[in-house]
């Protein structure tokens, strides 16, 4: 679990709201992970390019589809474009469960599409279960 | 164009008659040329016979004469013999001539001949006679009173007149045809001239005609084509006006899907709360109830939670709503397949889902046999469909057996399908309702959010077809859904 616990959580959601939800669901689910939040695309990215010289741990993304500035696509295409970024996970989370923007978002190599619901158990559920998948992965690290 | 035919009729019809009328006046010229040229003949003819009849009248009078003279001189009755002769053919001469002359300005002078020559011969006969009676000299003296030289004189002169009148005659008729022969010439060419213009005249008409023909029915193709091209373009625009309307319902759901999470998220984090605040206010109860005030406790116990159901169950009114409309918007930018479909398979496909419904509601459903085919949307059609039946089935009368009827016939190169019910109808206010989403109409006794029809008017234009709805309130309800016979492929999907 080590290597769990050293896991930077950077996540890219520009709403406020969702984003504080998120969080406390983490904290619930016993994630503890230090959580990086961007409220855009553009601060993001940044922040992953830059990370990896001041951040020496390994990163996990969470990433929401729609962002005023850009897409989460563009994001994710991004990130799997760049040599170092491309073995980061991201976990991409979403209001929609089209199944056809599920797809693309594992074409481009998502490790995991979550709904946003509106119902806040599932969605409780989800998160406790997105933190039961972060303490059992073995991040890689970014060098 | 009845203008231009009655055009060609017209002049077509005066051009007829102006060709029969040159033709017709050829031919009476024509006839009268030859009775011209009968009465030349004739003319000639006699002419010629007036000429050989008097000759021999000339020849007959000198041979009388030659005979009185040489008998006068020798008394020789040998001499006589040419007068004795000629006496008895004069007659003959007259005889022959008369006819030629009956009934003709020339007729009097023939008279006259007749007359001078009868003259003549009694001249002839006295002196023989004298001469007979043995007084020869007072023969010769007649003859010398020079009165039968005279007579002789003026038949000679009459007979000149006679071959001159009829050469008159010859030569009148004969420039009568030739003047007649002449005008004929000139009018049988202008006949020709006359003909040759008509025939070109109506050959034009009518090469105009046929062309107008042609070229009015290439108009009609034209527009033909036209209002092909035009109702290709007005379903491409209502295609494509539907497809803009697909992506923003698309992205309006997805945008109020977000603050809604967040509403009930936060919900959720308050219920949390009350649950603690619960709790404590429980235990300070206990412990130390006057602390405790009436209005803290109702907050805890009952106004927040209240408030908490409330907000719950509209966030789920609103979460159901606005998947409605996502299901609405996705189904519109699915990529259509048309495949050729067995509509009466799929019907019965629909009817056997609905079976349970149907038996509970005592209702039959009838599908026309021989329902034709068509090429289209294969999960498209089964939801139009089955929507419209499982709303009929769904909103029967309860008083009467339910009857629906599934059926299907062409029109104008498009299929016609019609679900009619006997059920409860819709009130004439509502046609135009029951299409809009979250609208319904009639007593509100059955489940639903109003999306039904919404959708199926949304999938209907989809497959670049028309629905519409003839119903009487209280009688029943009949959906026309007008669908293309073959749905085109499509060439590009719609990307959100």
């Amino acid at each position: 679990m080590t290597s769990a616990e050293s896991v930077t959580i950077v996540m890219i959601e520009d709403d406020e709201g969702h984003a504080r939800l998120i969080e406390k669901n983490l904290r619930r689910a016993g994630v503890f992970n230090e959580v990086v939040h961007c409220e855009s695309g553009t601060a993001g990215l940044k922040y992953l390019f830059e990370a990896r010289t001041v951040n020496p741990n390994p990163l996990l993304i969470l990433l929401d589809l729609n962002l005023p500035d850009m897409t989460g696509i563009d994001i994710l295409g991004k990130l799997k474009a760049d040599e170092q970024l491309k073995r980061a996970p991201v976990i991409v989370l979403t209001t929609t469960d089209d199944q056809r923007e599920i797809q693309r978002c594992y074409d481009l190599g998502c490790s995991v599409y979550i709904t946003k619901p509106v119902n806040y158990e599932t969605f409780s559920q989800a998160i406790r279960q997105l933190g039961l998948f972060l303490s059992v992965i073995q991040v890689p690290k970014v060098p | 164009m009845p203008t231009s035919r009655s055009i060609l009729g017209r002049a077509g019809l005066l051009l007829l008659a102006l060709g029969a009328l040159t033709l017709v006046l050829v031919d009476v010229g024509s006839i009268w040329l030859g009775g011209k040229t009968r009465a030349y003949g004739r003319a000639l003819e006699r002419a010629q016979q007036i000429r050989v009849l008097t000759g021999q009248l000339q020849n007959r009078l000198d041979d009388a004469e030659t005979g009185q003279r040489g008998f006068l001189l020798t008394g020789d009755e040998s001499y006589l013999e040419p007068y004795t002769r000629a006496i008895t053919l004069i007659p003959k001469s007259f005889e022959q001539l008369r006819p030629r002359f009956q009934e003709t300005p020339d007729q009097p002078l023939l008279d006259r001949l007749n007359a001078v020559v009868d003259d003549k011969l009694a001249e002839l006969h006295r002196t023989i006679d004298l001469y007979d009676q043995g007084q020869r000299e007072q023969a010769i003296a007649e003859i010398k009173t020079d009165k039968g030289k005279i007579l002789m004189d003026q038949a000679r002169e009459l007979i000149a007149n006679l071959v001159a009148t009829s050469d008159a005659d010859i030569r009148r008729s004969g420039d009568d045809m030739r003047w007649g022969s002449a005008t004929l010439q000139i009018s049988t060419i202008a006949g020709s001239i006359i003909v040759v213009i008509l025939v070109t005249g109506t050959g034009f008409i009518v090469a105009g005609y046929a062309r107008q023909l042609e070229q009015s029915s290439e108009e009609v193709a034209e527009l033909n084509r036209g209002l092909e091209g035009r109702v290709q373009e007005r379903t491409a625009d209502l295609m494509q006006a539907n497809e803009e309307i697909q992506r923003f319902a698309y992205i309006v759901s997805h945008d109020l899907r977000a603050p809604l999470v967040n509403v009930m998220g936060f919900t959720a984090e308050l219920e949390v709360g009350v649950t603690a605040i619960q709790k404590l206010v429980a235990e300070v109860e206990l412990k130390q109830p006057e602390l405790v005030g009436a209005e803290a406790r109702l907050a805890a116990t009952e106004d927040v939670p209240e408030a908490i159901g409330f907000i719950r169950s509209s966030t789920a009114k609103m979460d159901r709503l606005i998947n409605a409309i996502l299901k609405l918007s996705r189904e519109g930018r699915r990529v259509l397949t048309p495949e050729p479909i067995d509509m009466a398979l799929l019907l019965g496909g629909i009817v056997d889902s609905l079976r349970h419904q149907t038996e509970d509601a005592g209702a039959e459903i009838i599908v026309q046999e021989q329902l034709p085919g068509l090429v289209s949307d294969r999960l498209v059609l089964e939801q139009i469909f089955g929507n419209l039946i499982d709303n009929a089935v769904k909103y029967l009368e309860a008083s009467r057996p339910g009857r629906i009827t599934v059926s299907a016939r062409a029109e104008a190169g498009r299929l016609i399908y019609e679900v009619a019910d006997n059920g409860r109808g819709i009130a004439a206010g509502d046609h135009e309702r029951i299409f809009e989403l979250f609208r319904r109409s009639g007593t509100q006794d059955r489940p639903g959010e109003g999306i039904g029809l919404a959708h199926v008017r949304a999938l209907t234009r989809r497959l670049g077809g028309l629905i519409s709805v003839h119903s009487e309130f209280g009688r029943g309800t009949r959906f026309e859904v007008n669908l293309p016979r073959i749905l085109p492929a499509q060439t590009e999907s719609v990307e959100s």
